[in-house]
């Protein structure tokens, strides 16, 4: 009994520091701005200013920022999911020379980051002239270590019997992919697609490195650009431009988080 | 098998090859070159200079401290978010009800982007009319300079950077003391263990092969941190939070010293190569 007291109180007492922040994040951006700076706190806006949404909003480009990071949130989550699916179908299902080293060659790529080889990348693009354009934002992007790898993991667990009973009945190769073992893995699936458009949906330093223009920057970017701006003076309006860049993530994360622990679950975490 | 059936699995792989090679291998590659030459116009590459590049980055002081400070950020932050993960997990690990409830409170701060963090940690930790030093006030401490002194920017990142990864950690421990023998924990506590002893004798090593996973995910992204710096100190006040891959930034972006990014980056490279070595060393011995 008192452990259970115990239990909730230290998990109530370590929620503070981690839902208050939201919470002042959300009553700021609601205040006008002769409430934002006050000698004693509002802890709720007396007069909620709704417009400080469409003020922001409309402060820099975000519709067209939105449309980039939806346009690139998507090439990139699709194509990682086509790249992967074919590449762990050939790991977990056919029997092939070099099957062992192609999988090593691939999961080595999880420990170089990004961050280690932008400069080069950034040479790269500049000379296929794909800077400043959707190709340069995704392209580097497009497969994924760890999705193939989930993948493989998801392919290895369907019955070899399966697979010899689809290839009697005619459903061989990438039908048997398509067919069988995708609608097989489809919580894998999910739980990956899931991960990869937080992940991308979230991606501040590629981005930053790829684009100068408008017409190609994300919301992150935008959000990012905003910061330089208005520190220290519109914060009501930061706070609502931080809501929105992080509310499609936070509204998916709420309908779906039995799925986003199950990513973890399945990620092959146990050694 | 037909010579197309026998050429299948390579078909599959080759685009995820194509990508890989040309975007995680051949950059690497790259990087050696473009730090072996000197810089041409633009973005070509002039005459070859041998290790000049090294050189003059190893007697560059800045580099020092962006080297030491990326190395206290790592070393404090990576073993403090881990404990308090795993302290949060047990504690989730009960059988309560509406733990579910807490456990997707803890684990919201890591779907939000980087970004947005920043910009509410700006003012949740501002100097001018910051809620934090507000709350110290109350309790009669006197106003902290966050992030515009020298010595509070580097724990104040830390801080942030714990509160949006804490989750991560928690949650992945969580599954990882759901899939632990139960039968084990009962044999023990017949024979008497307590649960600090219980803890210490089978939990601690039961979770070994996830301690060594997780310290390879946070050593890898806390070595990369650059987000936070960019978008909250700009490695500042005068270079307090200057780390290295904000460091190869303004060497490449700034300066445009491209040569000297691609060397600091392969420094990097080496050092997280290096430590992921010792780590595996230390967790499987």
């Amino acid at each position: 009994m008192s452990r259970r007291v115990a239990t909730y109180a230290i998990l109530l007492l370590g929620l503070l520091p981690l839902a208050f922040p939201f919470y002042w994040m959300i009553v700021t951006s609601l205040k006008p701005k002769r409430e934002v700076f006050t000698s004693t706190p509002e802890w709720l806006p007396a007069h909620p200013a709704w417009d400080n949404f469409a003020t922001a909003w409309n402060a820099e480009p975000f519709a067209r920022f939105f449309v980039n990071s939806v346009v690139v949130t998507v090439a990139i989550v699709g194509l990682q999911i086509v790249l992967g699916a074919l590449a762990a179908f050939a790991l977990a299902r056919f029997e092939f020379r070099g099957r062992r080293a192609f999988f090593w060659v691939i999961m080595a790529a999880l420990i170089v980051p990004v961050q280690v080889t932008f400069i080069a990348n950034f040479i790269t693009l500049a000379h296929l002239g794909w800077l400043n354009t959707y190709a340069g934002l995704i392209a580097p992007y497009a497969a994924s270590a760890f999705g193939t790898f989930l993948l493989r993991q998801a392919f290895l667990a369907v019955p070899r019997q399966l697979e010899d009973a689809a290839r009697l009945d005619g459903c061989s190769g990438l039908p048997f992919l398509w067919h069988i073992l995708l609608p097989l893995s489809r919580p894998t699936l999910l739980a990956f697609a899931l991960v990869a458009v937080v992940t991308h949906w979230n991606d501040y330093f590629w981005p930053l490195i790829v684009t100068s223009n408008n017409s190609v920057r994300t919301l992150p970017i935008g959000l990012g650009m905003f910061i330089g701006q208005e520190v220290t003076t519109d914060w009501n309006l930061l706070m609502a431009a931080s809501l929105f860049v992080a509310a499609p993530m936070l509204l998916l994360f709420f309908f779906l988080q039995r799925y986003f622990v199950q990513s973890f679950l399945r990620g092959g975490i146990r050694g | 098998m037909t010579a197309l059936g026998r050429g299948r699995p390579y078909l599959y792989l080759a685009p995820t090859l194509v990508v890989l090679g040309a975007f995680t291998y051949l950059p690497i590659a790259r990087l050696v070159e473009m730090s072996l030459r000197a810089p041409g116009l633009g973005t070509s590459l002039g005459a070859w200079t041998g290790l000049g590049t090294y050189a003059t980055l190893f007697h560059n002081p800045l580099f020092w401290r962006a080297l030491g400070q990326t190395c206290t950020y790592v070393f404090i932050s990576v073993p403090l978010t881990m404990a308090l993960a795993l302290g949060l997990a047990l504690l989730l690990n009960q059988p309560l009800r509406g733990l579910g409830v807490f456990r997707t409170l803890y684990y919201t701060p890591v779907v939000m982007p980087t970004v947005a963090v920043a910009a509410l940690a700006l003012w949740l930790f501002n100097s001018n009319g910051g809620i934090v030093n507000y709350f110290l006030a109350r309790l009669g401490v006197s106003p902290v300079p966050w992030l515009v002194s020298t010595t509070w920017v580097l724990p104040t990142l830390i801080l942030v950077s714990i509160w949006k990864n804490l989750g991560y950690y928690m949650l992945i421990y969580l599954a990882a003391l759901q899939a632990l023998p139960l039968p084990l924990f009962d044999a023990a506590r017949l024979d008497g263990a307590g649960p600090i002893a219980r803890f210490f004798s089978i939990t601690l090593p039961l979770l070994r092969p996830t301690t060594f996973f997780l310290s390879v995910v946070a050593l890898i992204a806390s070595f990369q941190v650059f987000d936070f710096v960019n978008l909250m100190t700009q490695g500042g006040p005068s270079n307090a939070s200057n780390v290295l891959v904000y460091f190869a930034y303004q060497q490449g972006f700034s300066y445009l010293q491209l040569g000297m990014a691609a060397a600091v980056s392969l420094v990097m490279f080496a050092l997280v190569l290096t430590l992921l070595g010792f780590v595996s060393w230390a967790l499987n011995r």
